[in-house]
């Protein structure tokens, strides 16, 4: 199976360019993770890819596989069409070869107070959440900050800077929908501060389109609208969808 | 330099106004295939009626306001540099409320 597979290192490479590998699929080449590594220990141990859980837990190994986001260890790679072009993540630095400067996405994650805010003395053991509150956590507390939603935003590639992106966004809504959580007038004031924080968002809908989790960031920055409206748009927790195959 | 409105103030009135401009359409649609004015005299003398004049009004208040939402949201989107994004709203604006003069000297001061 042939994959051309983005190379940049920028302290011996004038430009980036697209290197091509072959390898024979054996057995246990089950995801594109595997045949990444498999690259690094047999061909080229210089091709440099952030990777960690190797189960789509962690997010470390987002890129674009075949134009479309997603995460190499839970990306079926006989399912693939060849040659697999693997790029790292659109509209990110790169560092090197697949692994993207992410300094940005993490600052707008960190600019929407991603922390409960409550100054009430604490209780005893821990602050109690019933089971009905618990679910509207659901469809936003699996995001693992794996950056392929953020990436894949045309809303974001435009205003990189001034709008947060969907990762941090349906973290903030993470946070306004928690129970526990004391500022939601203030998170959503700050969401609405300015036209760029969240109202760049124009429904597109690629973020739900490649999440890797099966979430719906869209839905939740609707959710967030509907809130700064006082309408509760969403009485449970948001749903699933299930993750379409990267072809 | 901020011009228009809050992003949760500009979204609202984006929907709001294209709520109205819709059920406008279909009203008039509706009127003009069961009752269709068979003269100019007769069209401009149901253009002229208070409240027709009123809502019609009503109607390119909502689209001017609408269009400025949309083309300031391309705006925002597209264009990076502040000088030339502030201009440009500027020209946008300009040419919304020379439209809504337009508007007024048609319904309010011509017609009287």
């Amino acid at each position: 199976m042939r994959f051309s597979i983005f190379r940049y290192n920028p302290e011996r490479d004038e430009k980036p360019y697209m290197q091509d590998f072959d390898v024979d699929l054996k057995p246990t080449h089950v995801m594109l993770l595997d045949v990444i590594l498999h690259i690094k220990d047999f061909q080229d141990d210089s091709l440099t890819i952030r990777r960690s859980c190797r189960e789509g837990v962690c997010g470390s190994d987002g890129m674009s596989i075949n134009g479309r986001n997603g995460l190499a260890c839970v990306t079926n790679v006989r399912k693939l069409k060849e040659p697999v072009e693997l790029r790292p993540l659109p509209n990110f630095p790169v560092i090197r070869d697949l692994v993207v400067d992410m300094t940005r996405f993490w600052k707008h994650y960190h600019s929407i107070k991603p922390y409960l805010v409550n100054d009430e003395p604490p209780p005893p053991k821990e602050r109690l959440q019933s089971p009905a509150e618990r679910d509207k956590l659901d469809g936003s507390y699996e995001c693992i900050m794996c950056g392929c939603c953020t990436s894949q935003c045309p809303s974001s590639w435009w205003n990189p800077d001034k709008f947060l992106g969907p990762a941090a966004l349906i973290q903030a809504y993470r946070f306004i929908s928690d129970s526990r959580d004391r500022a939601t007038p203030q998170r959503l004031d700050d969401l609405n501060s300015d036209p760029y924080r969240l109202f760049r968002c124009r429904t597109i809908t690629n973020c739900t389109e490649v999440c890797p989790r099966g979430l719906s960031p869209s839905r939740a920055i609707e959710s967030i609208r509907l809130r700064m409206l006082n309408v509760d748009g969403h009485q449970g927790g948001l749903a699933l969808h299930r993750v379409p195959t990267i072809r | 330099m901020k011009i228009g409105f809050s992003g949760l103030n500009a979204w609202l009135l984006q929907r709001i106004t294209a709520l109205y401009m819709l059920v406008f359409v279909v009203v008039c649609l509706v009127h003009f295939t069961v009752d269709p004015p068979h003269s100019y005299q007769a069209w401009r003398g149901w253009m002229m009626d208070s409240t027709i004049s009123i809502t019609t009004s009503a109607f390119f208040a909502a689209l001017l306001s609408h269009a400025w939402v949309g083309l300031r949201d391309v705006i925002l989107d597209y264009i990076p540099s502040v000088a030339l994004r502030v201009g440009l709203l500027v020209m946008l604006a300009s040419a919304l409320v020379a439209a809504a003069a337009v508007v007024v000297h048609i319904f309010w001061i011509q017609a009287a």
